[in-house]
This record gives structure tokens, sequence and C-alpha cells, in this order.
């Protein structure tokens, strides 16, 4: 039996569990009254808060019950916030506003002393466009008001690919979705003016067949502008997951196995070197956009962090090493699935990285980014996408995500522009800050019979897509036979029936569509043609500089992968001197091609 | 009947968006169109290349990264350089691709460009209208391929209108030809695609000038569509030394399309060095033209996982096979698989190869193995071996027949 399908077990063997404890509080009398007090104890610590016209609430809305079996629910099923299996929260306040205003037993017990860190905002915004510089200054412009520095990064077609700008018939493509990186240089340029060694700067890198590539250059640009020190400060996350690539978003650039031995060797650098940093984000966003069901992508990107955790254990990595620095990523639509989907992926990412890797509390923690739905969004009436992406907004907050990116209103069309960017920042911050459902009190939204309800019915779902792909010999054999993809495939052909047969209304396009067809006003993002040779000339400049050092770079490169060492720290000295398209050429030569999957 | 119409469907480079026009593929299948898709992230080039080796009526390109117009306009002046603007180019890429664009799109030579919205049924009902007469009078090909391009359109249209019924006698010239014809055959998913495209590479590497030509087919039935996918896969064989042509079969058993026979004799003729031709099947049938020479070896792909050892004395092609692969050498069935099939072989006592393969690893000693005995002068003498034995049973059945 694979790990995936001991996971399976252990979930069973872990609702067997809680029921067992519910049947034992109610018989048990001396363990009942434990759990009672216990119950009572946490209701009275709770804090109280004063909403904005002077109502008191409790920090911590728990479910009104007195019964011993249903605590032992509640405490053992879904855990409080912060708590093991942590079904509601990973942490235990979350978006709640610091504690100033309020009345806590602990300001009574004179415990106030201790300085309350406020933590950092949830919004982090998916930017990239043109040329570094042009990403920079986007960069500054949306994070102008915040205390933390989150910025999140996308790039363009090429970089992807792991190629350069000048490569064969790319030139349309430089600085479109994206932002243009061929060299450390630009890497520098990219960052420019954030302290990247700050405890209130992270960066987050969304790319993945060429990850390692562009982490090297990341760190390679820290150490240039703030010297040989930085790397163990430096604080991010690169997306780096190869399963999903394959199963869904088709940018993988080496065959799979020479793909996850290159992730494998980054993971190990840069969890001995870079304890503060994220080498993977295990997405599911990407299954969803491509048209998975919601079940299949909860139920893929749990099983491909599985059998990542798998990996990087049998490098001798600890799971208590790697287990913290794994970060998720999922798409939050509108379908009912998504009133609970975050949360049971949370509480089965803890079961099985503690019941079956053995995981301390740390590396149990599901810690998510979710993204709205991009696919939900369309051209017709284009408006509308504000009121689907803030209806994604609550959905994905119920959820009690970690961080999260609003899509913006225009996407159907363009790379984000700056209005439609506020619109999208000011709905998080509207949530958030303006309206009341998120700061006063956790739980406010958790736990009515329809989420519960969506909750059992998703996890079933959720461990029969396990079994199967168990079944099939484990995630790298599924992946191999075609099975996610053929999966999301259909999936993605049974939604787009529905929508030409009417059976899934999406306003605006099959229902309530005016005759016309509306051509929206908005400002496209396009990269200019004198932008895209001015990388152009960049890439040659850098390439006529270091041509000399880049094949002896290279050519140690390639000696240090024939001999199956870990080939990060080859890697951070020749991004110095080689471009990303002259890496990953001579990397291919070693390890081969990625032969497409259709 | 005329032929279905053959279009081709790709994503361009640097581009992975591929749900919708997976989506499209199946519809246009659906709706009888045979589509050639050549994957994502492909290059102008690759797809200019396959639109012509294939002679499609059309390409049609989904883009979701941006870049289109550059892209689009880069397609059809290749096109148009090529002598072959007679390939139409039209696409979609959902809001990505706004009303301006398409405007200068269309300015720059593309056809049609479909937005958001657009129902299957519209872009079905336009491929039909806009592609479906078949073109009258071809202007002179510019390159002895285009050339016989038009001629593999020619035999192929002749078979489907029924002005041809029966395969000409072997129209392959005679031994003097230096062109060597391998036969791959097997059941799906055993990997004879990837494969052929690992010996691409290498008969690529080791010969700087050297060309190649590939007959691949895919199943589909009289009147229908087919999606014919090989190309997507085969990363390697995107080159202009290599001549690639897909079919699908067209309602006829045994893996092949009516007009294989005649396609194969021109390629064969066409002075490729190697000419392969891989057929869908279970390996129950035959290789045809095995028996009059046209083919000078056979290679049979297995799959570990063919079930009970039993199931090996159904496949004919094992007792036909030259060279008898079992591919994904790296599954737990392979050793089991090696055994049951080498002592299968024994029962021939003919000299038949067994060589195990992991085509999808890089590199792969197996698939060196298979190349070098794949090599001209292996091919070389197989063919006089089997002439040899040809002779040899000859013989025998006349000695057979004095005796009577």
């Amino acid at each position: 039996m694979s790990k995936l399908g001991q996971v399976v077990e252990s979930v069973e063997k872990y609702n067997n569990f809680v029921l067992d404890q519910v049947k034992r509080a109610r018989t048990d009398e001396k363990f009942g009254r434990e759990l009672l007090g216990r119950w009572n104890d946490v209701k009275a610590k709770i804090p109280v808060t004063r909403t904005p016209t002077g109502l008191p609430l409790p920090r911590l809305a728990l479910p009104e019950i007195n019964e011993p079996g249903e605590i032992a629910r509640y405490l053992f099923g879904e855990g409080l916030p912060g708590e093991f299996p942590y079904l509601n929260a990973a942490y235990r306040e979350m978006y709640l506003e610091p504690v100033r205003e309020i009345e806590s037993f602990e300001k009574k017990s004179g415990k106030m002393d201790r300085k309350i860190t406020q933590a950092e905002e949830p919004t982090r915004l998916f930017s990239g466009l043109m040329l570094a510089e042009d990403t920079n200054e986007r960069f500054h412009y949306l994070t102008r008001h915040q205390r933390t520095h989150r910025l999140s990064t996308a790039f363009d077609g090429p970089t992807l690919y792991g190629i350069d700008s000048d490569a064969d018939g790319v030139f349309g493509k430089i600085g479109e979705g994206g932002v243009a990186i061929d060299t450390v240089e630009d890497m520098v340029r990219l960052y420019d003016g954030f302290d990247l060694g700050s405890p209130n700067f992270s960066a987050s890198m969304t790319i993945s067949g060429p990850a390692p590539i562009i982490m090297a250059m990341y760190i390679a640009a820290a150490k240039r502008r703030f010297g040989p020190k930085v790397a163990p400060k430096l604080r991010g996350t690169i997306q780096a997951d190869i399963f999903k690539e394959v199963q869904a978003q088709n940018e993988t650039i080496f065959p799979i196995e020479p793909s996850l031995r290159f992730l494998t060797d980054m993971v190990e650098f840069t969890t001995r070197e870079m304890p503060r940093w994220y080498p993977i984000s295990i997405s599911g966003y990407h299954i969803g956009e491509a048209g998975s069901t919601p079940v299949q992508q909860a139920a893929y990107t749990l099983s491909n962090g599985f059998a990542y955790a798998e990996m990087f254990a049998a490098r001798g990595i600890s799971v208590d090493q790697f287990g913290p620095r794994l970060s998720f990523f999922l798409d939050c639509g509108l379908d009912a699935e998504y009133i609970a989907l975050a949360r049971v992926s949370r509480r089965i990412w803890a079961i099985g990285m503690r019941d079956v890797f053995c995981a301390g509390p740390k590396a149990q923690l599901f810690k998510l980014h979710t993204q709205t739905s991009g696919r939900s969004l369309i051209a017709a009436e284009f408006k509308n996408n504000l009121t689907r992406t803030a209806a994604e907004l609550v959905l994905a907050y119920m959820n009690a995500t970690n961080s999260c990116h609003s899509n913006s209103a225009d996407e159907p069309f363009t790379t984000p522009s700056e209005e439609w960017i506020r619109h999208a920042a000011h709905g998080q911050a509207i949530l958030l800050e303006e309206s009341g459902i998120f700061k006063h009190t956790m739980n406010m939204l958790s736990g009515s019979p329809g989420m519960k309800a969506v909750e059992r019915a998703v996890e079933t779902a959720i461990l029969d897509e396990f079994r199967e792909i168990e079944r099939l010999g484990g995630v790298l054999a599924a992946v191999e036979e075609r099975y996610q993809r053929s999966q999301i495939q259909n999936a993605a052909h049974r939604y787009e029936q529905q929508i030409y047969d009417g059976t899934r209304p999406i306003i605006g396009l099959n229902r309530y569509r005016d005759g016309d067809d509306e051509i929206p006003d908005v400002k496209l993002a396009r990269t200019p043609r004198s932008k895209q040779q001015l990388q152009i000339d960049r890439l040659a400049k850098f390439k006529k500089k270091n041509a000399e050092k880049a094949k002896r770079a290279l050519d140690k490169l390639a000696e240090v992968v024939e001999r199956g060492e870990n080939f990060f720290p080859t890697l951070l000295e020749a991004v110095e001197v080689c471009s990303l398209g002259q890496i990953t050429g001579r990397l291919q030569e070693v390890v081969g091609r990625f032969r497409p999957m259709v | 009947m005329p032929s279905p119409i053959r279009i081709l469907t790709a994503v361009p480079i640097c581009d992975g968006h591929d749900s919708a026009i997976n989506t499209i593929n199946l519809e246009f299948i659906r709706q009888g169109i045979e589509v050639i898709y050549l994957g994502y992230h492909r290059s102008v080039g690759d797809i200019v290349r396959a639109a012509i080796q294939e002679d499609v009526r059309a390409i049609g390109i989904s883009s979701y990264n941006g870049g289109h117009i550059e892209f689009f306009a880069e397609v059809v002046d290749l096109l148009r350089k090529k002598g072959a603007d007679d390939i139409k180019v039209f696409g979609g890429g959902g809001g990505t691709i706004t009303h301006e664009d398409a405007a200068i799109m269309k300015r720059k030579g593309v056809d049609e460009v479909f937005f958001a919205g657009t129902s299957l049924e519209e872009m079905v009902k336009f491929v039909h209208q806009r592609y479906g007469k078949p073109r009258t009078k071809r202007r002179r090909a510019k390159s002895s391929d285009q050339q016989l391009v038009h001629n593999l359109t020619e035999i192929e249209q002749a078979f489907a209108s029924g002005r041809k019924r029966r395969t000409s006698n072997a129209q392959r010239r005679t031994s003097k030809s230096e062109t060597r014809v391998l036969g791959f055959t097997g059941p799906g998913g055993a990997g004879k695609t990837t494969l052929i495209d690992e010996l691409v590479l290498r008969f690529l590497n080791r010969n700087p000038k050297g060309r190649i030509a590939i007959l691949s087919h895919d199943p589909s039935v009289v009147g229908q569509g087919a999606l014919l996918g090989d190309r997507a896969t085969m990363i390697n064989s995107q080159d202009d030394r290599v001549f690639m042509r897909s079919m699908a079969t067209r309602g006829q058993a045994g893996g092949l399309s009516p007009a294989t026979h005649d396609c194969l004799a021109l390629l064969a003729g066409s002075n490729f060095d190697y000419v392969i031709i891989e057929t869908v099947g279970t390996g129950q049938e035959a290789m045809p033209f095995q028996e009059n020479g046209t083919v000078d070896m056979t290679v049979l792909v297995m799959n570990p996982d063919y079930g009970n050892r039993l199931q090996l004395q159904k496949i004919a092609m094992l007792d036909l096979a030259d060279i008898v692969v079992v591919n994904k050498s790296d599954l737990q069935r392979a050793r089991t698989a090696h055994t049951e099939i080498e002592q299968r072989l024994e029962q021939n006592r003919r000299s038949q190869q067994l060589i195990d393969t992991v085509a999808k690893r890089h590199r792969d000693p197996g698939v060196d193995r298979l190349f070098d005995l794949i090599s001209k002068e292996s091919v070389a003498s197989v063919s006089d071996r089997r002439s040899k034995e040809k002779r040899l049973s000859q013989s025998a059945a006349t000695a057979k027949r004095r005796k009577k």
C-alpha cells in the first residue's frame, strides 16, 4: 500500500476514533466531566470584543452545546481554531483585528504587557507585466498602503517554459501575461527598492517547470543587493509544483522524474539553508482552472502533497523540517463544494501528516493561499465579475484561508489594469476591514448545518478519489497513465456542455443576456515592441559579457547532474553568468525534454 | 462520399492552455471532422510544417497567453512563404483577443476569430461551410515534399470517393531503393509513438543529412471524424528532416486505412532513408504487406500488462515480427513478460529479437539497442534472411507438391 492508501485508512480510523470519544464521553462519567470542564474553561477564557456600535461579541464563537458527547464530537472532530485537526482554522485568530479596545481575561490578569504583533495582511495580489522594472513599479503601487509587503509574481510565457526572450518565435510573448525574466540582472531589477531580508517582506513566485533556476536567480539577486548572509532571512514561496503541471497546467520542461529530482534538490537546499522559505506551493488552482470539479481539485492537490512528502522523506529530509515548509494553493469558485473544500482539505492533511508521516504539530498545518476563480469570470457584461469575485472571497475567508488573491474583473481580456486591480484589492479590504463579518469573531460563519453537510459529502468524495489513485499504483503511476488529466478533461468538457445547454446558468452569458455584444472599454496592458526589443538587447549584452564563464559554468552543472549529486549549489553559481534559456537547454541535453501529454 | 475535412489544431508557443481546444477537438470529431492535434506550446514553424505535411484545409489556433496578433500573422506569413496559402487559418482565445485585435488579425489574413461565448455549434458550422468543399485546382507544388503531400492527398481522396477501391500492385521499387521500410505495430498504450520518436531522435543525431518519413494511423469509423494526436507527443519529430503523415483508418479493420498501401508505396519510393509505418491494433492481426516485401522489418511493441500468458498464443504478430519490444520494462510485471514472450518466441524457431525498453526514459539503453538493430545494415540482413526463409519455404512447398 502506498502512503496514500494509508492516509485513507488513517482518516477512517480517526473518524472512528471521534465516534468512540463521543460514546465514551456519554458513558464514562469521569471523561465526560473532564470534557465539560475543559469546555467551560475554554468558553470562560474567550475575550470579548465590541463592534463599532458597541455591541459586545466573543472573539471566538462556539456551538451552544453542553452535552459531553457533542463536546467530544466538536473538540476531536473539528478542533478549536488552531487546534488539531484544524477544520476551523490553522491558527487561533486569523483575521481578527488586534486586541485593542477589548476586555480580555488577560487584561484582568495583567498579562497585557506582552507585545501584540499584528498578523500580516492576508491580501497578496498576483502581478507581473512587461519588463522587470514595469512589474517593480506595479509592486510599489500595490503595496503603498500595506504594513507588510507581500508580493506575488507572475512570469511571462517564455520564462514559464524556461526559454530566453531571444528564442525563435517568442517575440510577441515577451512580457505578456507576466514579467519577462532571463537573467539574474532582471531579477535584481524586479524587486528593486524592497528589503528582501526584512521580516515584513515576502515574495511569491508562480513558476514550476524552471522553478529551481528561478529560485537560484532570486537568491543570487538577493546576495548581490544584501550580501552573502541574506539567504537565511529570505521569506517567500516558489510554486515548483511538478505534478499539477503534468496533470493540468502543461508548463513542464523536463521529463517527470528529473523534474522531481531537481525539485527535491532545491527543497533539500532551502530547508537547510533558508528555513523561512516555502520551496513548494502545492497547487489545486490550476487543476480547478483547467476544468476539474472542486472535489477533484482538492483530492489531486492533497494526494500530490502526500506524494511530495513521501519523496522528500525518502531523500532523508526529516518531516518536521520540510513539513512546515509546504504550502498549498486552492481555487475558490462558486459551486457549493467551496463552502467547505479548504476546511476539509486542512483536516485530511493534518490527520495524514500526523498519523501516516508522524509529523509534529507545525508540520501538520495546511497553510493555504486561495485565489478566486478566474474561470468563473467572463467577458460578457464583465462588471458582473465584481459580484462573482466578492461571493468567492466570502467563501474563501469562510474557509479560513491564510492569504488570498482576488481576481480583477477585466481578467477575461487582459492582464489586469490598475483600475480593476484596485477594485479587486478593495474588495478584500471591504470584507475584512469594513465589514464585521470576519474581524470580530472567529467561527463567525462556521458550523452551519449546511456547511456540515458539505463537509461530509466532500470528505467522502475526496477519499474515494484517493482510493482510485491508490488502485492505479499511487500518484506517480496515475499521472503516467494520464488518470488525473483525463478526469480533469472530462469534467471540463461537462462544464462547457452545461454552459452551452444552459443547465449551468452563467448570468449575462446564457441567461439574462442583452442582445448586443458588449465591447468593454478596458485599457489593455500590452507590452510595446520597443520594450520587447529592449529585453532582447539586454539579454544579448549579458550573454556577450559572460560567454566564456557561461560555458564553464554549464559544463560543471552538466557534470554534477550526470553524477547524480544535488545540483542546486552549482546552479547558484551558474545563474551568475548564464541565462535561464542557456541553463534549461543544457539540462535538457542531459535529462531530456518533457514529452507532452494530451 | 467525399473525404472528411482535415484540419490541424494547436496552442501557440509558451502557452499551455489546452482546456478549450480539447473541448473543441472533441466536438469537431463528433461532427465528422478529422483533427490532427499538435498540442500546446508549439512554434510557428512546427505548426506550419505539420499543416503542410498533413495537407489540412485549415489550422485552428487556440491562444490564451497573449501575443496572438504576432503569432497568427507569423503563421499566415510562413504558409504564404512556403507556397501553402491554400491552408487557411482561424482561431480564438476567449476574452484575451479583443474585437480590435481580431480586426487586425483578419486584415493580416486570418479567416475568422471566435470570441468568448461562441457556441461549439457555430464553430463546427463555420468549419463545414468554409472548408467543406474539396479544393478544386491546386497550384503547382513549390517543392518535392509539397508534391509528395499533394499526391498523398490525391490517393486518400481517390479511395474516399470510391474512385479507387483496390490497392495497386506493389508499386515499390525493387531492392535497388535505398529506403528501408519499418513497420511498428502493437496494442494501444504500449508506447509505440514514444518509441518511434526516440528512434527518430537517434536517427537525426546519427545522420546529419538523413531524412525519415512516418505514416501513423489512428482509428476512425467511415464518414466520421478522428483525433490524430500522435504528433502532439512526438517532440523530436518536429524537424524539417522528418516527414510525417497521420491517417485515420476510416472504418478499415486491421489498423490501416484503405489508402495506406498506396501511400506507403509512394513514400517508399521518395528518397527517404527510412519510412516508418505505425499501425493501430492489438497485434492479433498480421502486419500487412509483410508478405509482398513492402515492409523490410517489423517491430511488435508490447506492454508488459498483456494479461494471462495464454493471450500470447493469440497474437499472430509474435510469429511474424522480426523484433519484439517489451516497452515500459520498468513496470513490475516486465520481467515475467520478458520470460513468457521469450518462451513463446522460441516456439517459432526463427532468429527473432526480444528487447526491453523504457522509451519514456531519456537515453534509454534498450532503445539504443533497438536503434542499432533497425539501422540499415541490420535491416538489410533481415530482408535477406527473410527472402531466404521465403525461398526455403517455397522450395519446401515445391518439394511437397512434387512428392504428391
